[in-house]
């Protein structure tokens, strides 16, 4: 038995510390341990319901346009406010370009030195790197060079952000060639992530912390050269997750099907669902509203939503709805029998929930939502094939399957961007020319349930008299990295880790692609 | 190290961007276009690159998120061509003890940068920021201890910002507030997130073994924090026809008018942004629409909410003034209770609960800026 401290888990937003118990080269126990607490909802109080749509966006900075249309959406929905048309195409595309934006810098930088081993790509030989990318159906890049310039880069000693790497680990099981082919399109994707943010610039200002989705509808006015510029963009990004992305994941998958085998977690999925279409109902979103247990759907109910403290570094209320929500710090010692985190334990109806794009997917799935329905059918043929056996959607709740629904949630929100581009450019050729409307009250509750990149989100919002009474955040990392709650059951991540298995507990890295795969 | 063109190539920059980016830099620098060549120069001299620590404090990321928008150099480039980054906990590859052993050998080696990124957490004893078993403060100090130049990154870094807004909940303050005696090796580049452009031009400066660039009194870069966003903006020409945007996602918004009416603090914020722009140049935030909020004013949350507050009675056209003329009478007739705002403000420590763009239009005229400092 031994007691392993992962601490600071990098390749994340935010500060995590994971502890597990490994027996016999296996995950008994896990916790997780949320390092940071800055108090945004107690800044808020007292403020003007659109100061919060600037400031709460602060509380993330891979996925601002979220918490800030959560915000707004929260102060909308309590003041009562219908916004225009316009207002809802322009959040749409920004959110999208923001989902488009995290989803591949998440794979490419934030996760793939999991699985791809850099320093191995040295032993590419280069003739196989072009015939494997071509059988993968992926983009090719000038391979030769890059592996010659990798090796100066080794050579010197230097590997700065590469530095202690997992190299060589006996958990990385790529072929030096489609290493080789990983490491080029690491660097092809840091263009790309900055391509997507620049729609959000030029939509919203600038990226990260935009400026334009205030309460009531958006400042930002369109126009068809500035349509053009986001279209052009879209196009980019869009070509690279289709050509590249989706036939790179399929290609590195077949490699790590055991991860099919473990990472589960708590088996019930969350999503309050994100992109409406005109009718603005959340059931009909692109990603729409619902929960499963196991693949068994059922409403959830905002209500039915509690935080419990037990564990957790705070001395106020416990297991209030949101809307009643308390957040008064109180740090006593880190112990794993008592209280170990910053992070609350939310629970819907008492049940611990796993939210992201598996959540949303399955949702999805479920639901019969078309473009899902065919890429996900897609995707399991594939690695049916080569698992030499049929897998059925279940194998999707695992590690593979939360990776893999990550990148397939970006195909279908890129092709879906289209669309609302196409619809923006016919609101303007056609005249619409409403972006904002006032508030006509300045008291009511509402909630902002919306989804960040990472999964679902809830801004709960109170205004009295035109300015923040009471205002509670539930984001999708406390839903995923929660602690235990008052019964003991462990949270999402901690119960995706138990079962891994881990070959050197030293350097934990399988551990590590678990963390990963909720890119909290 | 196989000389600057490998790394280049291996970061899909050619040699002629990497030369306009050395242009950028000089220009920056204050050494003009003709320092481009010693700029290049230096950045492919030394045998081995300069090692540097990115400390994650009480962040959102987000100014991260921002050096990988950065234009000229791109953020491959910086991480892998101009620096060493040995410890970073969102890129970095090692975690756990084996971060933590690279962050142990850089600092045994010296010699690093420091750049710091978020807000300094003092409440509940420093555990409102835990990394490795250790408060994030008592990190800080190690970290800067022995470092060659310390750069606060953004604007939680450099005071604290929206995170010690009124309450501060968690005790949180800027790295120079906490650790005064880093202020002759310390640059302090707030914004919200920080703008990377800048970032670039501070660490070329560094590598180039210049003395820091001249700073003001909250050790600002000048070139950058030198004047107000009113004095650079595309709009003021409207500002000075009395040409105001009235309504959010109106006909006048689409024209462009000036946004002070909206409540924009272009005029008490000094920052570069109208000519720096956003991600890689595409925009900036008065360009989308929205006032300035002054996300790079010392205290600037409590400084400028709320952020949409309505100008001061003084109104163009109110007084009979013919519209081309209001905007300029608005500015000038204020000077003076700017000036009597700026000493109350000095004699109280900090900045007043509220700002009121009426009466922060006269920095434009008089600027008191060592008056801002923060308590
Ligand atoms: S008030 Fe704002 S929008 Fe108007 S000219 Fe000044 S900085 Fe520009
Ligand atoms: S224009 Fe104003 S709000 Fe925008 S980044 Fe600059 S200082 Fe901040």
């Amino acid at each position: 038995m031994a007691r392993v401290a992962i601490d600071p888990i990098t390749r994340i937003e935010g500060h995590l510390r994971v502890e597990i118990e490994v027996d016999s080269g296996v995950v008994k126990d896990a916790w997780v341990s949320g390092g940071l607490y800055r108090g945004m909802e107690t800044v808020l109080q007292g403020r003007a319901p659109a100061d919060a749509f600037y400031i709460a966006q602060r509380i993330c900075g891979v996925c601002p346009i979220s918490h800030g249309h959560a915000s707004t959406m929260g102060s909308e929905a309590a003041l009562g406010i219908k916004i225009p048309n316009n207002a809802r195409i322009v959040r749409n595309i920004i959110e999208g370009a923001e989902f488009l934006h995290s989803h591949v810098l998440w794979f490419y930088t934030l996760t793939a030195l999991d699985y791809v081993d850099v320093v191995s790509a040295l032993s590419a030989n280069i003739a196989d790197t072009y015939a494997l990318a071509e059988k993968a159906g992926t983009t090719t890049a000038d391979f030769g060079a890059i592996q010659k310039r990798l090796a100066g880069f080794v050579k010197g000693g230097q590997l700065s952000i590469f530095t202690n790497g997992y190299w060589g680990h006996p958990a990385m099981k790529l072929p030096a060639e489609l290493n080789l082919i990983a490491v080029a399109h690491y660097l092809e994707a840091l263009q790309i992530q900055a391509q997507a943010a620049e729609i959000i610039a030029i939509m919203g200002g600038k990226f990260p912390h935009f400026m334009t989705s205030i309460p009531g509808g958006t400042s930002w006015v369109a126009s068809e050269q500035r349509l053009a510029d986001v279209l052009f963009r879209w196009q980019g990004v869009s070509d690279f997750i289709t050509n590249t992305m989706i036939p790179d994941t399929l290609a590195i998958a077949p490699f790590y099907l055991e991860a099919a085998g473990y990472g589960k977690g708590v088996g019930n999925f969350l999503a309050w669902g994100v992109f409406d279409d005109v009718s603005m109902d959340p059931k009909k979103r692109v990603m729409p509203r619902g929960a499963l247990t196991g693949l068994t759907p059922f409403d959830p109910k905002p209500e039915e939503v509690t935080e419990f403290i037990k564990h957790s570094w705070y001395d106020s209320g416990d297991n209030l709805n949101p809307a009643k929500g308390e957040t008064k710090a109180d740090f006593t010692t880190y112990d794993l029998n008592g209280k170990y985190s910053w992070v609350k334990a939310p629970r819907l109806n008492g049940k611990p929930m796993e939210v992201g794009p598996l959540a949303r997917m399955l949702v999805a799935y479920v639901d019969g939502v078309a473009p899902v329905k065919a890429l996900v059918d897609g995707a399991l043929g594939a690695l049916s094939k080569a698992a030499g056996k049929k897998l059925p959607p279940t194998v999707l709740v695992s590690l593979l399957g939360r990776v893999a629904a990550r990148n397939l949630e970006a195909k279908v929100i890129a092709d879906a961007m289209g669309g609302w581009i196409g619809e923006m450019v016919a609101a303007v050729k056609g005249g619409d020319s409403k972006y904002f409307v006032e508030a006509t009250q300045s008291d009511g509750q509402g909630a902002g349930l919306w989804e960040a990149p990472r999964g679902a989100l809830g801004h709960w919002v109170n205004v009295s008299g035109g300015k923040i009474a009471n205002y509670q955040v539930v984001t999708p990392s406390t839903w995923d990295c929660s602690p235990r709650d008052d019964a003991g059951v462990r949270g999402p991540m901690e119960e995706a880790l138990v079962g891994t298995p881990i070959a050197d507990p030293t350097k934990p890295l399988e551990a590590l692609r678990i963390v990963h795969s909720f890119d909290p | 190290m196989q000389g600057l063109d490998a790394r280049l190539s291996l970061a899909g920059v050619s040699r002629r961007e990497f030369l306009a980016f050395c242009g950028a830099a000089a220009t920056a620098l204050g050494l003009g276009i003709s320092g481009a060549p010693a700029v290049a120069d230096a950045l492919q001299r030394g045998p081995r690159l300069t090692p540097a620590i990115w400390l994650n404090l009480g962040s959102c990321t987000g100014c991260t998120e921002s050096l990988a928008q950065s234009g000229t150099p791109d953020i491959a480039t910086i991480v892998l061509d101009m620096l060493s980054l040995d410890y970073m906990e969102t890129l970095g590859a090692a975690a756990g003890t084996q971060a933590e052993s690279a962050l142990d050998d850089t600092l045994r080696r010296g010699g690093h940068l420091a750049i710091v990124e978020g807000a300094v957490m003092t409440g509940e004893a420093g555990n409102t920021l835990r990394i490795a078993g250790t408060t994030g403060d008592a990190l800080l100090e190690r970290v800067c201890r022995d470092a060659a130049l310390v750069i606060a990154v953004g604007s939680c870094a450099a005071d604290g910002g929206w995170v010690r807004a009124r309450p501060n909940p968690a005790g949180a303050t800027g790295v120079l507030q906490h650790l005064p005696q880093l202020e002759p090796r310390l640059v302090n580049l707030p914004t919200c997130p920080v703008n990377p452009e800048w970032v670039v031009a501070v660490l070329s400066g560094h590598l180039l073994g210049l003395p820091l660039p001249p700073l003001d009194d909250l050790r600002r870069p000048l070139t950058f924090f030198g004047q107000t966003i009113h004095d650079n903006c595309p709009r003021r020409g409207h500002f000075a026809n009395g040409e105001f945007v009235e309504r959010f996602g109106s006909l006048e918004e689409s024209l462009g008018w000036c946004l002070y009416d909206m409540g924009c603090k272009g005029p008490v914020t000094r920052t570069d942004c109208p000519r720096v722009r956003w991600n890689r140049g595409v925009s900036w935030c008065v360009e989308s629409g929205s006032p300035c909020i002054g996300c790079g004013s010392p205290d600037w949350v409590d400084a400028g909410a709320p952020f949409l507050s309505r100008t001061n009675a003084v109104r163009p056209g109110i007084a009979g003034l013919r519209p081309e003329v209001a905007g300029e009478v608005v500015a000038a007739g204020a000077a003076g209770a700017f000036a009597i705002w700026g000493v109350v403000e000095t004699a109280r420590g900090r900045l007043r609960d509220t700002m009121d763009s009426g009466e922060t239009d006269r920095t434009d005229h008089e600027e008191p800026s060592g008056t801002l400092k923060n308590g």
